[in-house]
Formats: C-alpha cells, structure tokens, sequence
C-alpha cells in the first residue's frame, strides 16, 4: 500500500533521503528562529509590521514546508491539493461573511453596546494598570454571587417590571395580567410565606395562573427568601 | 456455528471462513453494509415516531389550548417549548439524515458500485454506535430534572447559554452534547462513503457510470464534512459558556451572541441540501426506472448538484436577515439566494423531461417520486419570498417560514424515504410489498399533508408569530378564524399519523407473505439488482463481483430487444 | 481469513484507500480548526483590549513547544521514510521517537496551564483566555489521540505488520504540526 515509488520523479533523486528531510528541517528550525527573533525586533524598534509579517509569513512558509514535503502533498494527485485548498478558502470566506457582523462593534442602524463598553473598560484598565503588578486585577472578572435584585431583575422583571408594577415588557399579553407589587389590594391576605410557595412552585400551586412558572429549581430557600423580602419591599404599605 | 446456519443465505460462504459473529450478536454488532444500513432505518424510523408524536402533542395544544392531550396529559409552556425543539431535532438530525444519507448511503453505494462492503466496516460499525449513543443521550435529556431543552433547534444564546434564562441548565448541555457526538458519527459515516465511491467502484465503472443517488449521497457527504467543522468549533465554545460559565456568546464579557447564528447557518442551511440531494437522487432514480426512459440530463443533474452544493454555502445569512447583519451583506446573500434556485429548478426540469414521452408505470414508489417533484415545488417556490431580504423581514419567524421549510423537509425526508424505501424493499427483504396497500398509505399520507401546512400558511400570512404556547393570550391571533384554520390543520395531522399505520401494517404482512421478488423486480439496470435479494454478506460470490459496461440509465435502448440493459452485461 | 473487504483494496483514483481517507480526515479537520481560530481573529481585531492578557502569555514556552513539535515532526517522516524501505524495526523506534515528543509538548503545556492558572488567568477570566484555553486545548487533545494511536502503530511496525499505517499517521502528525505552525503565531506573539 505505501508504495511511492509512483510519484518520485521530481527531482529529488530516489525517493527522499534522510539528507533531505534533515535539509527540510533545518530549514524549518531556522524559519522558526526568525518568527521568534522578528518580533522581539518589531517590538524594540516599534515596527509592527516587522512583528505580523515575521509572525504570520513564517508561519505560512513553515507551514507550505511541512505540507508539501513531509506530508507529501507536493506529489500527491491533483484532487486532494485541491480538496484542501477548497477547505481553507471556505473557511476566509466564512470568516468574510461573518466579519461585517462580529468583528465591528456598530454597523448600518445598530450598536453592539455591550461589546463597546467592554473594549472601552478594557482599554482604561490597560491605561490604569500599567504599573501593578501582573494578573491581580484579571480575578475580580468571576461573575458575582447572588443578589435578590438581580435575580428579580434575571427572572421577574420581564413580566412584573423593573419596578415590581406589573408592566414588564413580556407581561404586556398574558392573560390574567402579571401581578402588580405596588398595588396595596394585592397585599390584602399574602403573607411571605405565600410569595416563597409561588416563587418556588407557581402560581398554580396555591390556585392562580400557571403562566407564573415555578423557579424553585434555580434558588435554595435562602435565596428564595430573600427574594421574597425584595418583592414585599415593594409593597407602599410597607 | 449452529445458530448462525439460518443466517448464511448461500452456500457460497462455505469456502470462506466465516468471521462475523453468530446469533443476535450478528445483528447488533456486524460489520456488514447491509446490517448497519438497517440498524441505521430502524433508528431513524423509531426516532420518527417519536418525533410524530410530539408534533401531534403541541398541535394539540395550538389547536385546543389547555385540553388534556390524550397519552400526555396537560402540556406546560416549558414543556411545549421541548416538544417543539425536540421534534426539529429529530426530525432532521435522528430522522432524515441517519435515513437518507446513511441507511441509504450504506445500503446502496456498495451495492450499486459493485463493490463487496464499505472500505471501512469497522469504522462504519463505530459510526452507528456514536450515532446510538448520541441518540440515548437525546432521549435522556427529555427526562432530566428541569425538563428537555427549550431554546429550538436553532439553539441560540443568551438563551441557550445559560440555565438562568433557559431554566433548563441539564437538558441543554444534554441536547447539545447529543448534536455534536451526533456530528461526529456522521463525519466517521461520511469519509466511509466518500472513500468508498472514489477507490472501490467495480471495474469498468466511470465516473459518469455511477447512479446519480450514489453521487447525491456522496456530494451530502461533502457538503456536511466541509460545512459543520464551524458549528463543531461553536458547539464546545456553548458548551463551554452552558458548563464553566465561559463567555463567548456574552458581548459584556467580550463575546458575541451573532457569532453563534452564523456559525450555525453556515452549517445549517448546507443542511438542507446534505438532505435534499440524496432525495433528489432516490427520485432520478425512481423516475428513470419507472418511466424505462434513460435520463434526460445526466451531467446536467450531477453539474446542478455540485452548483448548488457550492452556492450553498454563501446563503446562510438569509436566516439572519432579521438579526441586525450589515445590509450590504444581505444584499449579497439576497442575490446568492435567488440564484440557488436555478440549479434546483433545473433538476426539475430534467425530470419533467426525463417524464415526457417516458413509458410511465405507476407503481408506488413512482408516485411518491412524483409527489416529491409536486411537493418540494411548493416549498421551492415559496423560499423565494423569504430569500429576499425586504419581504424576509414581515415573513420571519411567522408560520409562513414554518410551513416553507415543511414543504421541503416533509417531501425530502418522508416522502422521499418511502420513495426509496417501498422501491428497494424488494431487495433488503426480498419480498414485493402489497401495491394497493401502498398507494392508500400514499394518499392518506399526501393529502392530510397538504391540509396540514397549507392552513399554516395561511395564518403565516396572516402575522401568526411561531414559538408561542398559547394563541389565547394574544387577542388578534385568537379569532375563531384562525383557530378555525389551526384545528383543520391538527385533524389532518391525526388523519396523516393514522395512515402510517396502514404502512407498518403492510410492511410486516409484505414480509410475512409477500411475493417472492427474485433478484429484478422492475427490471432495473442498476448493478445492486443483479444479485440475490436480500444480497447475501459480501454481496456477490467473491470471484463473481461485477464488471461494468455502461452507464446505469440505458432503457428503451432502440438496438435491443429489452427495455433495460443491466450495466454489468457485455455487450 | 482477511476481514478486510476487496472494497477496501481497489484503487480507483490512485490514491490508496487508507491515504485517500486521511486527506479527507484532514479537511473536516481545517473547517474545524478554521472555524474556531476565525471566530478568535475576528474578536481579536474587534477587541484591542485584549493585547493586555495576551500579553500575560508566555512566548518562550510557546517557542520550546514549536520546536519539540517540529522536531517530531521530523521523526515523523523518517518513520515513513524506515517503513517505506520495510524496516517496520527502525519505524517503530521513530515513531517512539515522535511519541517522546508529544509526551515532551504536554509536559511543557501542562507547567505552562498550571503556571497561568496559579496566576488567576483561568479559562473564565476573559474571553481571551477562554479562545487562549479552547483552542490549544483542542489542539492538546489532537496530540493525545495521536500519541495513542502512534503507540498502536508503532507495535504493529514493530512487528513487520501494516507499515502502510506508519505513513497515515505521519501525515496526521505534520497536519497537528501544521496547526501549531500557526496557533503560535496567534496566541503567543501577537501582541
């Protein structure tokens, strides 16, 4: 099956000898001492031209080495070159179509704030780390730790709204309407052990509307209660 | 050895030491083409009536809201959510592609080439066992605790990234884990079929020799292999962000939720062709049979098949033309589009032409390769409204987009799988299967079909929004007009589901009683009919495999006194 | 008894069967790889602030790694080289060769990981290092399976058995090679 004595005839003799792959070799080495050297010269002399052409042109060139001569695709048929290259271009053409879209941060009537605001916090902890020492401030990124406001801002707001009046934007076409924490009849007769049931069970669980889905699986009875006690402290009676 | 005396079909093994293991263990563990073709149908058709079932539960629900669905019980919000999810899933990824590409791509490429087996057995049998694994996982990810996912198949973050806002923090890492070891057997499945079709073809055998379903199957193969590696990539960077709370879907944390929608349409809608062209080759096939025509164009189908399977894959921002891209792309992606329809529309016309003059007989499985032209035309023709980048956007997410993409994906992967199944049942079972019994199935199966979708057109039109529970709390799509239309739309769905049962039960009585079929039943010219049906474990008697003298479509050829003209006969 | 299948042993391109299928591993493999490093490009141009973590990584290790890598990758082919001549012996003490440097590269990889880990540059920190993490990660777990399977290999070569083997996995072995060629470039000296 490994008989290659079919494609040899292209000028490197009979078949390949040790000397030339070791030629190969060094050549790569080399290569490799170059894309190591040039960017510590790009960044001495701040040329970063000088960085990304001896990053990425080398890293080309290694790469067409090894691919032509220890992979042999050099004298492989013609189809498998093109099988690929195809690959490859369809993946810049990928990267093409994807780009207008992910790499820019706003476009033709839209704005990817999140994504700006993150550049710019990124960029002013950059300009006011420089001298601190490496890798303390990177810790603090770790999403924090369970607040009652929060967790009512993740789950509740979307139907009873930011300020607990029933006017969340998803709650606009339910059908009774999402409750209304402001309003004092709707304290009349719940206590706080009541509102835990409903966070945890649903509605459906002490007879209301099953549009209001139980979140038990998300919260420990903790957290549930402190939930509770953000959802009374918008009761005006209070 | 006793055991397995039943199982050899033809003394010609006797020579042959006989390696594969006996008894049951033949079935499950065997490395034959045939078997694992099998293995391959029985799955997906299991997975079929599961994913049926669920579609008939949420059309329940739609069309009779808050009922008690009988054999399920109340269906909650989180849990319609599932169901729908599920059934798309399913549909296509346990459904048509384990059926279409590789029950019929193992069964047929060797067969049809003339080759003994796949090049690759062992990796064939691996790729069944990931593809079952990937199956399990799917079915337990229904039953977790917080339910199976709900976030569609289209899986997009935020909401998929984390189980604060999916609520089902299990189930989605369990779907998406299914999806990508799902990816994996078919790239194990798709090098086999490949490989095999480029290096084993009998000799003799050309590249414009091959019957067209092979190459459909094997240019699917391609189109996935080279379009799904992204969506590999983007799989473990969601997993990653459902898991350890990485962010790469989190544009607050430097990530992108986009990123997601264009690695999953830049595989998603190659997709759909990975499915419609072995489809597409299962009715060229049928048609030129059944007309004792030989194709109109047979370069002309396989050039279209490559054209679309390249435009195929600078089409997928069409999906997202409502996501906020760049307007100049969706221009392009408008155009390209537009285009990807000339290449299709063109098989068509070859076989209308293929049809004209054509001595017809309408079998079973001729029609339902008729009623795929129909169908699929349909779902064609109305992808040109939602292609186009203006009418996209009061089109998007509504039930129109719903009912255009079941036009296509019904005739592709249920009508076209009885086409191939009710032609080639003579050959996996040997035995005919009842015609009459095949045809009630067919039009019960194809008229409730068209009184299912084209009502959800309608309401599509009308500005009927899709993923919502329950039409009653939205006042202007709650008219009785419209539940008038939805609840002809489920009753039909229940005349359909009950129909298939007309099928089963005449596959089991066919394979009881059936009529012996011999080795060519339609008197086809195609190499796998000239063996014994079912073809015995290595297809052919080792020093009897065939050589190959012309191409696979010579009906009606004027200098002989046959109609058909087998491919292996010296002339 | 051959369990292998004639399908397996005809030719129809000229390519044998087990190369043919290797090439085909390879380019699902470039849609892989080429995905995840273009979602990375893009958001490494679109984020200039992440030059401030990519700074943290360390370019020296990287450089040892490339070598070790390239350097195997040269056992790699006098492997093929020994198996094309039938001296299955001396290809399976190569191979062996090449499996000492993948072992090297881990080695380094996981003093490296563990270095950055213990300085709070974890895979969640910053989507830098989630790329940084996912992308030389699922190039980790290619040199694992190839190390493994390069083990299998070599005791068959070992044997005089299958030596066709010995030039499938080399080329497997330059393409993770090749992989590395260019993740260096990406995650170490781009700044």
């Amino acid at each position: 099956m490994s008989e290659h004595s079919d494609h040899n005839g292209h000028g490197h003799g009979e078949g390949h000898g040790t000397g030339f792959y070791f030629k190969i070799y060094l050549t790569l080495l080399v290569l490799f001492l170059i894309s190591v050297a040039g960017p510590e010269i790009g960044e001495a002399t701040g040329i970063r031209a000088i960085t990304l052409v001896t990053a990425f042109g080398i890293a080309l060139w290694k790469a067409r080495l090894v691919i032509n001569e220890f992979m042999h695709l050099k004298a492989e048929k013609r189809i498998m070159k093109w099988l690929l290259t195809t690959s490859v271009i369809l993946m810049a053409l990928m990267v093409a179509g994807v780009s207008p879209d992910v790499l820019n941060h706003r476009g033709n009537n839209w704005e990817n704030l999140a994504a700006q605001a993150a550049v710019e916090r990124g960029l002013a902890e950059m300009a006011g780390e420089v001298h601190e020492e490496e890798g303390t401030e990177v810790v603090e990124a770790e999403p924090a730790g369970f607040t009652a406001a929060a967790s009512y801002g993740t789950v509740c707001a979307t139907c009873h709204g930011a300020a607990g009046d029933g006017s969340g934007v998803a709650g606009a076409a339910l059908d009774p309407p999402p409750a209304n924490f402001t309003d004092p009849v709707f304290w009349e007769g719940r206590d706080r052990d009541r509102i835990i049931t409903v966070i945890r069970d649903g509605a459906a669980a002490v007879g209301g509307s099953a549009l209001m889905a139980p979140w038990g699986a998300l919260y420990d009875e903790e957290q549930l209660g402190l939930m509770a006690d953000y959802v009374m402290s918008f009761n005006p009676n209070q | 050895m006793a055991d397995t005396a039943v199982d050899v079909h033809h003394g010609e093994h006797a020579h042959d030491d006989h390696h594969g293991p006996s008894g049951i263990l033949k079935y499950i563990w065997s490395t034959d083409h045939k078997i694992i073709a099998m293995q391959y149908m029985f799955t997906g058709m299991f997975m079929a009536v599961i994913g049926g079932f669920m579609a008939y539960v949420f059309r329940m629900q739609l069309a009779f809201p808050g009922i008690s669905v009988p054999g399920f019980g109340q269906v909650s919000p989180g849990e319609y959510n599932a169901l729908v999810t599920n059934h798309g899933s399913i549909m296509i990824f346990w459904v048509a592609m384990p059926v279409l590409i590789a029950a019929f791509g193992n069964y047929l490429i060797p067969l049809m080439i003339g080759a003994d087996d796949m090049v690759f057995p062992k990796i064939n049998r691996l790729s069944y066992q990931v593809f079952l694994l990937s199956a399990i996982i799917l079915l337990v990810s229904l039953f977790v605790e917080g339910g199976g996912f709900g976030g569609a198949w289209t899986s997009y973050p935020p909401l998929s990234a984390s189980g604060e806002y999916n609520q089902t923090d299990l189930g989605s890492s369990l779907w998406l884990a299914a999806v990508a070891i799902e990816f994996v057997a078919f790239l194990l499945g798709g090098i086999n079929f490949i490989v095999t079709l480029m290096n084993s073809r009998a000799p003799g055998m050309k590249a414009y020799d091959i019957p067209l379903v092979c190459w459909m199957i094997v240019i699917a193969s391609i189109l996935f292999m080279l379009s799904v590696g992204p969506l590999v990539a983007g799989a473990v960077m969601l997993f990653f962000d459902q898991t350890i709370g990485t962010g790469f879907y989190d544009p607050a944390r430097g990530g992108d939720p986009i990123l997601w929608q264009h690695l999953f349409w830049f595989f998603g809608h190659p997709e759909v062709y990975v499915v419609l062209l072995p489809a597409i080759g299962i009715t060229v096939d049928v048609i030129a049979t059944f007309a004792r025509k030989k194709i109109f164009g047979y370069k002309m189908v396989l050039y279209t098949a490559v054209a679309t399977g390249v435009l195929s894959f600078f089409v997928w921002a069409h999906h997202q033309f409502i996501a906020g891209i760049d307007p100049r792309m969706a221009n392009v992606f408008t155009v390209t589009t537009l285009l990807i329809s000339v290449p299709i529309a063109e098989m068509c016309f070859v076989i209308i032409a293929t049809l004209y003059g054509g001595a017809i007989r309408l079998t079973t499985p001729m029609l339902w390769a008729l009623a795929f032209m129909a169908e699929f035309l349909i779902g064609g023709v109305t992808g040109i409204f939602l292609g186009a980048s203006g009418a996209d956007i009061y089109f998007h997410d509504t039930y129109f987009v719903l009912a255009h993409f079941h036009y296509t994906f019904f005739p592709i992967a249920i009508i076209g799988t009885f086409c191939g199944f009710t032609y080639w049942f003579p050959k996996m079972f040997g035995r005919m299967m009842n015609d009459t019994l095949g045809k009630i199935h067919f039009w019960g199966t194809i008229i409730p079909f068209n009184f299912i979708f084209i009502p959800l057109f309608v309401l599509g039109m009308g500005g009927q929004h899709r993923r919502i529970y329950n039409y009653e709390h939205f006042p202007e799509l709650a008219g009785a007009d419209m539940y008038q239309l939805r609840q002809i739309a489920t009753i039909a769905l229940l005349v359909m589901l009950a129909f298939q049962l007309v099928f089963f039960y005449n596959w089991f009585v066919s394979l009881a009683k059936g009529e012996k079929a011999g080795k060519n039943p339609w008197k086809s010219n195609t190499l796998e009919w000239t063996t014994e049906s079912p073809p015995p474990h290595g297809n052919w008697p080792k020093d009897e495999l065939p050589n190959v003298y012309r191409g696979p479509y010579e009906y009606g050829h004027p200098d002989r006194e046959e109609d058909y003209w087998p491919q292996n006969l010296p002339s | 008894m051959s369990g292998r299948p004639i399908a397996t042993d005809r030719s129809a391109t000229g390519i044998p069967t087990h190369r043919l299928a290797i090439w085909w591993v390879l380019a699902s493999e470039v849609v892989i790889f080429g995905g995840l490093l273009g979602a990375y490009l893009m958001h490494r141009l679109g984020h200039p602030e992440w030059a401030e973590a990519a700074s943290h990584t360390q370019t020296w290790i990287g450089a040892v790694n490339t070598f070790v890598l390239l350097t195997s990758s040269f056992t790699a082919v006098l492997a093929h080289q020994a198996a094309e001549k039938g001296d299955g012996k001396k290809a399976a003490m190569l191979l062996v060769f090449t499996i000492g440097g993948a072992l090297t590269f881990l080695m380094i990889k996981s003093f490296e990981w563990y270095t950055e880990i213990s300085h709070g540059y974890t895979i969640t920190a910053n989507t830098f290092w989630s790329f940084y993490y996912t992308a030389a990660g699922l190039h980790a777990l290619h040199v694992i399976a190839g190390a493994i399977i390069m083990g299998i290999v070599a005791v068959g070569a070992f044997k005089g058995r299958m030596l066709h083997r010995v030039e499938i996995i080399g080329i497997y072995w330059h393409f993770v090679d090749v992989v590395w060629i260019f993740l260096f470039p990406l995650l170490y000296i781009a700044k």
